[in-house]
């Protein structure tokens, strides 16, 4: 082991997140939203003429919707003037589309991307990564064996050039179109960058594929697009994580995730988010699932100066299966609303959701979410348990499920519980040797167990230490 | 050798007109001993052992708690400094005494979901190592170990810091004590305390003592709710504790009936907040036949 | 403004209401003050969902609804040793000071469209006082509507360490051809150390709109307990809810619903602990049969300062029919962390392995849901102090079933 590895062991995490990089572009919009910067974002990625108009019409939509203000409790997104975000952002890099080499890439990017742990994530662990660093894909690569079976894992944008059939067909029209809300309409304007993974039939990719985003700029908005396309019986992994530094003015965070998940095919979607907190991160992430099929969501929400993200599921299949596991931590000024939705469209689907929030500091966690169970559903079947902890008495945790059954034969089940942390277990603790502190993080780690223990080691590791960070409220 | 001095310890309920519990306690348990304390319900037993721990829920209105260590007592590495071999450990949180080697056993264990016996107990050894360190430090030394500034490595890799006692070693220690108290292994694996019967989260509390090494252990009616075969195998605990290890231990009691298997070196008897009567391990039988109200008598002239 | 105000409704209705009740000059500008706010004021909240919107107020037509100058009631008031018992006009009488005092003081008139025209149009109901330490046996209180509309006001005040049981059922009389529209609004300030417990049971004829918002303020030590039985009606809106605002002060809001044909229920219970000690429990059970709707809405609120809370709640729906449909939304709103609160709620139908079991012991299929359908609703009648009240629902339940 190199001794500049060595150097990195002995330091904290919070270090990891929490630098700047010199602001470099090859390419940077101006501030705000007009037709005009869309032609100039589309003819700056060299798009098709179909794609230009997808864009134009998804502008029109934007301007005609009205900011969502009127649910119950909702977290104040008057601070988010689109016209004071820069929508694009060209990293300065000879590739387009993704280099194969990290060494390829400028040293301050691959520097970035290695103090985040990129690169030896890759060489342990992961069938393939992608990195995004402002607007664009700067490094994508995935093992031989996988593209020799068929496999696709590419930058989105040259996912439009090099499979427009696919792209025409699924990019924004069945899943998530850009009239679903106001942000989604922002998102199918300004979409650039993100990840399009394509499973052939039967194919079980056995590693993780991981896409890294990183903000850099101060007062940027990230809006990159995720396609996922699992055919038949087909099996994959995808993580995101993401990160920025934290700056002054805002950033707005506005990705959009489409799964389509084949009959019999299986699909995993998994994000740790750590946003800045003056990141807005509001996503629209949304699966179809046929006959079948099963798609599982895994979130944990830590970052961001406000988080509103209810990953869905479509069971449109007889037999779909969903699994949805949240974990939200909110810190000082943080607002973090945020839960599921599930569709069941067939007979015999199922769902389970399972959330755990913590709120701390003044900071509030929601959890709000929706089972819609349709008519002619028949032997469908809903759980949602949701568990909230709270530090003291200037936090707030709202928990708001919404159910409706239209029909009959079904087993719906819903429960919540919300709970302090207790003083003669903390005393307990104590009394064996860990501070306040330790103590108290010992029994977050206790709370959120039920969670992790489902998730993949790494990932779980990686959460607890992100809870650890809070606790310690260090995190920028 | 260390010594745990109680002096004229007075405490109450620390809420508004809290109820008074201490009225001056006066007690000295020396490390390789063991204690008996005993005294009928609401005498201030369970009281004192809290107060000793730094419970919350009571404040202290006057006396002193103080713990007197020698330079060898956290082993032939670590040599206490003169100045700081006696400490008043009314001034310091609960870790910090656990971490000059002060244990409780609980009366009634918190129960703790989602941690293990195993991650929890080497936390608290490594918490209680590093702890330790720092109450020893010199203040100059404090300030030139400043944190290197830097990254750290993969997000999907195990945890860095690993603490003085990495995993497998801890492993093989637990395994011994656990076959000391004749503990079935699948307890490492389990939750903390939940769901153990009484006497699980009983022997659990020695199997930490025994893991943990006290200077000195107060343990609260760690014998009621047992069956003769535990009670034999945590007395049996508690006797290594003492020779193996030289912790000195107070152990708070009701019945005479572990005084069967761990015999002690002193018995006091408390009474209304006060410690009334001391005396050695026949005190305990002259109790068991002649009851409280002989005490009673002894001391006040009174039935 | 979402509803128009019906065309037959004016400061010249309200003030003919008013004199023809020989009422004080207050209680006149209490009412036109509610007439005049109706423009502004919306209908009460219905939860939306994208696609969904739970209950459609919308649909009520007022102009041909409400025919305020034709009100038609008859009710018997049975009263207790100790306990005041009269019409609310009578009370303005006997008891203006603390009419005058704590009418309105609970429910707000200006809280939507709905209580507004039920202030301004009011021309029946109750006043109940119990004085200081006196322990009254059951009052109860049978109403029969007799007119096209008919708008009733319920005032309860129970004075310190008093106590009451009072049961009030609400029927339909007279047939009116078409629709009619039933509006019940009660109030109950519930002194320090007082019990009220307020059984209501409703089985309007299934022409009626019923909206019905039941509110208490209980103090110190106080304790309401509410047990709403739903069964009439063709669309019903029912809003339960507590304050607690004094110290130790406890509440229990117990609902029971059995829908059919197409009816439709709206049914909500909403607690607020705005004090230190307090504890709630709300439990629901409702049965929904052939193209039947239901619509839950509960809500714990624990205020900044309410240190010490326990809350709890549990909504449960059993489904007879395919056809039918439940939307329900359990809710948690805690701004203090010394709290204990849950809730659960579920929606399915009757168990199949407990019908198999009884029809293996010989039990006709119909026989056998029908008493898992009665032993479903039994937790809520266990809750009912008053055998009559009990034995009227258990009674109206289990006719339904076999109808």
């Amino acid at each position: 082991m190199s001794s500049e590895q060595d150097h990195l062991k002995e330091t904290d995490t919070e270090a990891r997140f929490e630098f700047k990089k010199e602001q470099k572009a090859a390419f940077k919009a101006d501030k705000g939203l007009t037709e005009e910067t869309i032609r100039l974002i589309s003819e700056d990625k060299d798009e098709p003429e179909w794609m230009l108009q997808r864009r134009l019409r998804a502008l029109k939509q934007f301007q005609k919707m009205p900011m969502p203000t009127d649910w119950p409790g909702q977290p104040d997104l008057s601070e988010v003037d689109v016209n004071e975000i820069v929508p694009y952002i060209r990293p300065d890099i000879e590739t387009r589309g993704g280099a194969e080499s990290w060494d390829d890439l400028p040293e301050d990017i691959k520097d970035t991307f290695d103090k985040l742990g990129i690169p030896e994530a890759e060489r342990n662990a992961l069938s393939g990564v992608g990195a995004q660093y402002e607007s664009e894909i700067v490094y994508q690569n995935m093992q031989e064996q996988w593209q020799e079976k068929g496999v696709v894992f590419m930058d989105m944008d040259k996912a439009v050039q090099e499979h427009p059939d696919i792209v025409k067909e699924y990019f924004m029209t069945k899943c998530v179109p850009p009239s679903d809300n106001k942000f989604a309409a922002l998102h199918g304007a300004i979409w650039s960058g993100g990840s399009f993974v394509y499973v052939p039939e039967d194919v079980t990719v056995e590693m993780p594929v991981q896409a890294y985003f990183r903000m850099n700029s101060e007062g940027m908005g990230q809006f990159e697009h995720t396609l996922i396309v699992a055919e038949k019986g087909s099996e994959v992994h995808y993580i995101e994580g993401c990160s920025a530094p934290k700056y002054s003015a805002f950033n707005l965070h506005s990705g959009g995730v489409e799964v389509f998940v084949g009959e019999d095919a299986h699909v995993q979607y998994s994000t740790v988010q750590n946003w800045s907190k003056n990141t807005y991160n509001l996503n629209t992430k949304r699966a179809i699932v046929e006959k079948g099929g099963r798609m599982e969501w895994i979130s944990g929400s830590m970052g961001s100066k406000a988080t509103m993200l209810y990953p869905a599921s479509i069971l449109k299949g007889r037999g779909a299966s969903d699994n949805h596991i949240t974990i939200a931590f909110a810190g000082e000024g943080q607002n973090i609303d945020t839960g599921a939705k599930v569709y069941h469209n067939a007979p015999e689907t199922k769902s389970t959701i399972e959330s755990k929030s913590i709120s701390k500091d003044g900071g509030r966690t929601n959890y709000r979410g929706l089972v819609h169970i349709a008519d002619g559903a028949a032997n469908s079947s809903t759980s949602v348990e949701c568990d909230a902890l709270m530090f003291d008495n200037e936090s707030t945790s709202d928990t708001m499920p919404y159910m409706e059954i239209n029909e009959s034969t079904v087993d719906v089940a819903h429960e919540a519980t919300v709970g302090k942390i207790g003083d003669e277990d903390v005393f307990y603790l104590q009394s064996r040797g860990l501070d306040d502190d330790d103590a108290k993080q010992m029994i977050v780690s206790g709370f959120i167990e039920p969670i992790t223990e489902e998730l993949p080691i790494e990932y779980a590791v990686e959460l607890n230490r992100l809870v650890e960070l809070e606790m310690e409220g260090s995190l920028g | 050798m260390a010594v745990l001095e109680i002096k004229n310890l007075h405490a109450e309920v620390a809420t508004e007109d809290g109820e008074k519990i201490l009225r001056g306690v006066d007690l000295e348990v020396n490390s390789g001993e063991i204690h008996a304390l005993m005294g009928p319900n609401g005498s201030g037993k369970s009281t004192t052992a809290k107060v000793i721990a730094g419970h919350p829920a009571y404040e202290v209105t006057e006396g002193e708690v103080l713990l007197h260590l020698d330079e060898d007592d956290f082993g032939a590495d670590f040599e206490i400094p003169e100045d700081k071999r006696t400490w008043d450990l009314l001034d310091l949180e609960p870790n910090e005494r656990a971490a000059l080697g002060v244990f409780l056993g609980f009366q009634y264990p918190a129960e703790i979901e989602g941690v293990t016996m195993t991650n929890f107990l080497r936390t608290a050894l490594n918490a209680k190592l590093e702890e330790r360190e720092e109450l020893f430090e010199d203040e100059d030394e404090a300030e030139d170990e400043e944190e290197d500034v830097g990254y750290d490595t993969s997000p999907m890799e195990g945890p860095v810091d690993e603490g003085e006692v990495g995993v497998a070693e801890f492993q093989q220690l637990l395994k011994e004590k656990m076959e000391l108290l004749d503990m079935d292994e699948k307890f490492a694996q389990r939750y903390l305390n939940a769901g153990f019967s009484g006497g699980e989260k009983k022997q659990n509390e020695v199997l930490q003592a025994a893991i943990l090494e006290p200077s000195i252990a107060v343990l609260d009616e760690i014998d009621s709710g047992l069956d003769i075969d535990r009670l034999q195998d945590v007395s049996k605990g508690i006797n290594a504790l003492r020779d193996e290890q030289g912790t000195g231990i107070l152990q708070i009691t009701h019945y005479q009936r572990i005084l069967d298997y761990v015999e002690p070196d002193m018995v006091h008897i408390m009474l209304d907040g006060e410690v009334v009567m001391e005396g050695d391990a026949s005190l305990a039988q002259e109790l068991e036949a002649k009851g409280y109200d002989w005490v009673r008598e002894e001391v006040y002239g009174t039935a | 403004m979402s509803t128009q105000l019906p065309a037959n409704l004016s400061e010249e209705t309200v003030r003919q209401i008013s004199e023809d009740r020989d009422e004080p000059e207050w209680l006149l500008e209490t009412r036109l003050d509610a007439l005049s706010a109706l423009e502004e004021l919306e209908l009460p909240d219905v939860i939306q969902t994208p696609g969904r919107r739970w209950t459609n107020l919308e649909q009520l037509d007022f102009e041909a609804l409400v025919d305020p100058l034709n009100a038609a009631d008859r009710t018997e008031r049975v009263t207790a040793e100790g306990v005041e018992v009269l019409p609310l006009v009578e009370a303005l009488d006997e008891y203006e000071s603390i009419v005058r005092e704590r009418f309105g003081s609970v429910v707000d008139f200006k809280t939507n469209y709905l209580t507004a025209l039920s202030a301004a149009l009011f021309t029946t109901g109750t006043f109940i006082y119990v004085p200081e330490d006196v322990n009254a046996e059951d009052v109860k209180i049978r109403a029969e509507m007799n007119s096209r509309s008919l708008f009733s006001h319920t005032l309860v005040v129970t004075e310190k360490s008093s106590s009451v049981t009072i049961l009030e059922r609400v029927s339909t009389g007279d047939a009116v051809e078409g629709e009619r529209y039933f509006s019940n609004l009660v109030e109950i300030d519930a002194g320090e150390n007082s019990y009220v417990q307020y059984g209501s049971l409703q089985n309007v004829d299934e022409n009626t709109y019923a909206y019905t918002l039941k509110r208490a303020d209980a103090g110190t030590y106080a304790t309401v307990n509410w047990i709403e039985g739903n069964l009439g009606s063709r669309l019903t809106r029912s809003d339960v809810e507590t304050e607690l605002n004094g110290d130790a002060s406890e509440t229990k809001i117990v609902g029971a619903f059995f829908g059919h044909g197409d009816q439709h229920f709206d049914v909500n219970a909403r607690v607020w602990h705005n004090a230190e000690h307090t504890t709630a429990d709300l439990v629901t059970r409702g049965v929904l049969d052939d193209t039947a709707r239901s619509v839950y809405e509960g809500v714990q609120h624990v205020g900044r300062e309410a240190w010490d809370t326990n809350s709890y709640q549990r909504e449960n729906t059993l489904m007879l029919s395919d056809e039918s449909e439940a939307d329900a939304s359990p809710k948690l709103i805690i701004n203090n962390h010394d709290t204990e609160a849950s809730h659960a709620a579920t929606v399915g139908q009757v168990d199949k392995e407990d019908m198999f079991y009884m029809t293996s012991r010989s039990i006709p299929d119909q026989v056998a849901r029908n008493m898992l359908v009665e032993g479903f609703f039994v937790p809520v009648l266990e809750e009912i102090d008053v055998d009559e009240f009990r034995e009227d629902l258990a009674e109206l339940i289990s006719s339904r079933l076999r109808a």
